[in-house]
């Protein structure tokens, strides 16, 4: 990738939606404004993710206690959210991006890629 | 354990289902990477200006939701259980801290570092509840809410919920009235609700439950139990004198404010016996409460601090139903600077109170209209028995009457000056460095409403062919009564910003003489003024020759000038003294000085910061430099005469305070009556004995300087050249400050030095 395609293609990803995973775990999901050379990257509207805590989890297995076992390790739990608009997560501490898109702008990006 | 799509459903952001993530990482870095360093690859509407305002992720300073290495099992939410059982003693031990958290609220702090901190609270508040019935510590939980210990359920609960209604009545207050965010109060609630959508019936009625349960535990040690059952009182009686708030002016009831007074020393004694629960408070809370902020620490406060600020709110809240018997504005005036100096101030939520108290709806003390205490203001100071004032009380409905016109004109004037006039008085409710920044803008709205009332006064004048007044110098001239009575007001208020200045430690100490200097160049501006006042109504009284009644109205009206004359002369000679005494000091140097001789400030510009609030002022007149630095150094005169007139001011000063203290606080009212404040007649006639003392300290001062002075003169050629005296200035406060408004310096006599 030269450096001409490289800020094509950093550009087209600004204003999609993104998650960004850090390393204590959360995640990040909002609307990419700005990246630099250090990869440090800001999403406006962002919600922060979190992964239910050891308690909550304990709590849920007790309840679901007289379902079979085979469905305590389907135990479906919701992460954590809340809004906190926009942020800059350093670079270094970014372990995971991902782009959010339809099954359509997938396919058009495909297409893309081919031709 | 969790199913990877959990991780992409997210709960609150509306997406739609057919959205797929695609890993990015390896590419998106690979493209960074080839940018250079400053390169942004950006939004075009995206300023950098904005990305400022982004909240750095994993900084602890500014991401609220990074969990540091100190907060072990990385876990936002606490790990508590607010439906276990615990021990009496547990009990006491959280309502005593969150009596703690409480007063420090009312101190100032955030809820969010005080009473948001506890779970037993966070349970009650969040969500809020939609009916009385979920205020339960057992909400929200899968198992149905299950009723909690009786002990939690029935005691502690009631105790929450009462406070958290003695929350709402305070934070109803304060809001309504003017005060300072965050330097008196936080009002933030959050997007919590204080319940004040419940009826406070419903809490009272929860700890009278609460109160005969406790009543009936005889398994509980004897004295455990009345600790209970003391704080349950204790909390019931706080919200009882918390609703009823305002209707005090009514009610004239203190019973419940005495009540609790008289239960806190139960509350300490028995504090002996508690076990503190720290685990049912956390500082972790504050993440679910703003997610802008990281959590800042808790504020902790101890108990003994705690009682000592409910002491004194209980004690000025029954004191303050001592001002509410209206005896004129004079009397008020004097009542209500009386309570609101006290050291500490009363707190923000008495402070508020008395600010609706002063006037609400436009009745002033829940008794007189504004129009009726502005009237009477004037006709005690500048019109006693006038057609002014009786115009309006005579129905002429001639428009063509002199009568009915002078009514027009003065509901005009009524109209205009009754919100600033009612504002001088509630801005005396605001804290003390906010009092003076107040005044200092007001003063210049006061400089306009002279100029206004004088119009005024000259167009009265002819309604009501006031004969003019022969000088001894033959020029003629009118009483102009509107704009003397503003005048009187504007340098009452400049004398409150010098005194003020004094108090909250404005001046430097080489800015002292000069300042003192100015407060008693006001002084005498001001006597000036009260004497003119009177000649117009001695003059006024022999034209017309009054009835008996009225009489009786000018006799009262020189009974207030003469006790003005008095005040104003006693604090003139006290600034006369201070000041030479100040000159005498700084002439040998004795002064500790602020500013180096480096800096860049000099005696100008520190005089033009000192006088910017009066620039614009147009009178009395701004004092310009070269005269004020004259005076202020008094210049040309000799040490003895500046001694001399330390000396005579001095004497004359502590004559006339002893004649103010005589005096007493108050004035008869036009039925002849006094107010009955026992309690403020006492803080008066203490603030004037501190005074006193201060006199008497000033005068040991002078008799230092004066006797180290004389010792140099006879020390022969030779001998030690400087006087040997160390000098120094307690701040308000510190011990030797004997009143806040006196800066007396205290004068030592230091051995001279070995072989000098």
């Amino acid at each position: 990738m030269d450096d001409n395609s490289a800020v094509q293609y950093l550009g087209s990803l600004i204003d999609q939606t993104l998650r960004v995973h850090a390393s204590d775990t959360r995640i990040f999901v909002g609307v990419f404004k700005c990246t630099d050379a250090a990869r440090n990257i800001i999403l406006a509207n962002t919600f922060e993710y979190r992964y239910p805590t050891a308690a909550a989890v304990r709590d849920a297995t007790l309840t679901s206690a007289t379902e079979n076992l085979e469905e305590m390790h389907n135990l479906k739990l919701n992460m954590t959210s809340r809004f906190i608009g926009l942020v800059v997560v350093p670079g270094q501490h970014i372990t995971r991006i991902e782009l959010e898109e339809t099954p359509q702008q997938g396919r058009v990006r495909e297409a893309f890629k081919a031709s | 354990m969790f199913p990877s799509n959990q991780a992409r459903t997210p709960t609150t952001r509306i997406v739609s289902q057919s959205v797929v993530p695609r890993d990015i990482t390896e590419k998106f870095t690979q493209a960074a990477s080839r940018l250079r360093t400053g390169q942004l690859v950006k939004d075009e509407y995206f300023t950098l200006f904005e990305a400022v305002a982004a909240l750095e992720i994993m900084d602890s300073k500014m991401d609220s939701g990074y969990l540091g290495s100190e907060e072990d099992g990385r876990s936002l939410e606490d790990d508590y259980d607010v439906l276990r059982d615990l021990s009496p003693e547990e009990v006491l031990g959280i309502m005593d801290e969150l009596l703690c958290h409480e007063m420090a609220w009312h101190m100032g702090h955030p809820l969010s570092q005080t009473l948001f901190t506890s779970l037993y609270l966070d349970k009650l508040l969040w969500p809020v509840p939609k009916n009385f019935e979920d205020t339960q510590f057992g909400r929200g939980r899968i198992d149905g809410g299950k009723a909690g210990p009786k002990m939690v359920d029935t005691v502690l609960r009631a105790y929450c919920l009462g406070l958290v209604k003695c929350c709402d009545f305070v934070h109803a207050r304060v809001t309504a009235e003017f005060f300072y965010e965050e330097e008196d109060f936080s009002t933030q609630l959050y997007n919590r609700s204080l319940l004040s959508h419940f009826d406070s019936d419903l809490f009272c009625d929860l700890l009278h439950r609460a109160i005969s349960w406790i009543d009936d535990q005889t398994t509980i040690e004897t004295n455990v139990r009345s600790a209970i059952k003391a704080r349950l009182e204790f909390r019931l009686g706080f919200l009882l004198g918390l609703q009823q708030d305002i209707n005090v002016i009514q009610t004239r009831s203190v019973d419940n404010f005495e009540a609790c007074l008289s239960l806190l020393a139960t509350l300490e004694e028995s504090s002996q016996r508690v076990q503190p629960v720290p685990e049912a408070f956390s500082w972790k809370i504050q993440r679910n409460l703003a997610s802008t902020v990281p959590p800042r620490p808790m504020v902790t406060i101890s108990l003994q601090d705690a009682l000592a600020h409910l002491r004194r709110l209980f004690q000025d809240g029954i004191h303050l139903a001592q001002i509410l018997d209206y005896r004129g504005p004079y009397n008020f005036r004097v009542a209500m600077w009386t309570i609101l100096s006290r050291k500490p101030q009363p707190s923000v939520y008495i402070r508020s109170l008395l600010q609706t108290i002063i006037m609400k709806e436009g009745i002033v003390l829940g008794t007189t209209p504004v129009k009726q205490f502005l009237y009477d203001e004037l006709a005690a100071l500048v019109l006693p028995s006038s057609i002014l004032l009786e115009a309006s009380i005579d129905e002429t409905e001639v428009p063509s009457d002199p009568r009915f016109q002078i009514a027009q004109l003065m509901d005009g004037f009524v109209r205009r000056i009754s919100q600033p006039f009612i504002d001088t008085f509630r801005s005396a409710c605001l804290n003390r460095c906010r009092i003076r920044r107040t005044v200092c803008h007001t003063i210049a709205d006061w400089d306009n409403l002279q100029m206004e009332a004088e119009d005024l006064d000259e167009q009265l004048r002819i309604l009501s062919d006031e004969p003019p007044l022969e000088l001894s110098n033959g020029d003629t001239t009118y009483a102009y009564p509107l704009s003397s009575w503003t005048y009187h007001e504007k340098l009452i208020q400049f004398r409150l910003i010098l005194q003020l200045g004094f108090e909250l430690s404005i001046y430097a100490p080489e800015e002292l003489a000069g300042m003192y200097w100015y407060l008693s160049h006001i002084c005498s501006t001001h006597l000036g003024h009260i004497d003119r006042i009177r000649t117009f109504i001695v003059s006024a009284a022999q034209r017309s020759r009054p009835s008996i009644a009225k009489h009786a109205l000018l006799r009262k009206s020189f009974v207030l000038f003469d006790r003005l004359t008095t005040q104003i002369v006693a604090i003139d000679a006290f600034a006369i003294s201070i000041h030479a005494l100040y000159v005498l000091l700084s002439r040998h140097k004795f002064l500790p000085t602020a500013f180096s001789p480096q800096a860049y400030s000099n005696d100008k510009f520190r005089y033009e910061l000192r006088m910017k609030p009066f620039l614009n002022i147009t009178l009395p007149e701004i004092v310009p430099y070269d005269e004020y630095h004259r005076e202020a150094t008094l210049q040309g005169d000799s040490d003895e005469t500046v001694m001399e007139r330390a000396t005579k001011a001095i004497g004359e000063a502590r004559k006339a305070w002893e004649a103010t203290l005589a005096n007493g606080p108050f004035l008869e009212d036009s039925n002849g009556e006094k107010p009955n404040a026992p309690a403020l007649e006492e803080d008066w006639n203490r603030d004037v004995k501190d005074t006193m003392r201060a006199c008497i300290g000033a005068s040991i001062a002078i008799e230092s300087v004066k006797k180290a002075i004389i010792a140099r003169r006879t020390t022969p050629p030779g001998g030690s050249p400087s006087l040997n005296l160390k000098v120094n200035i307690p701040e308000p406060g510190e011990k030797g400050r004997w009143h806040d408004w006196w800066a007396v310096p205290q004068v030592l006599q230091v051995q001279a030095k070995a072989g000098t």
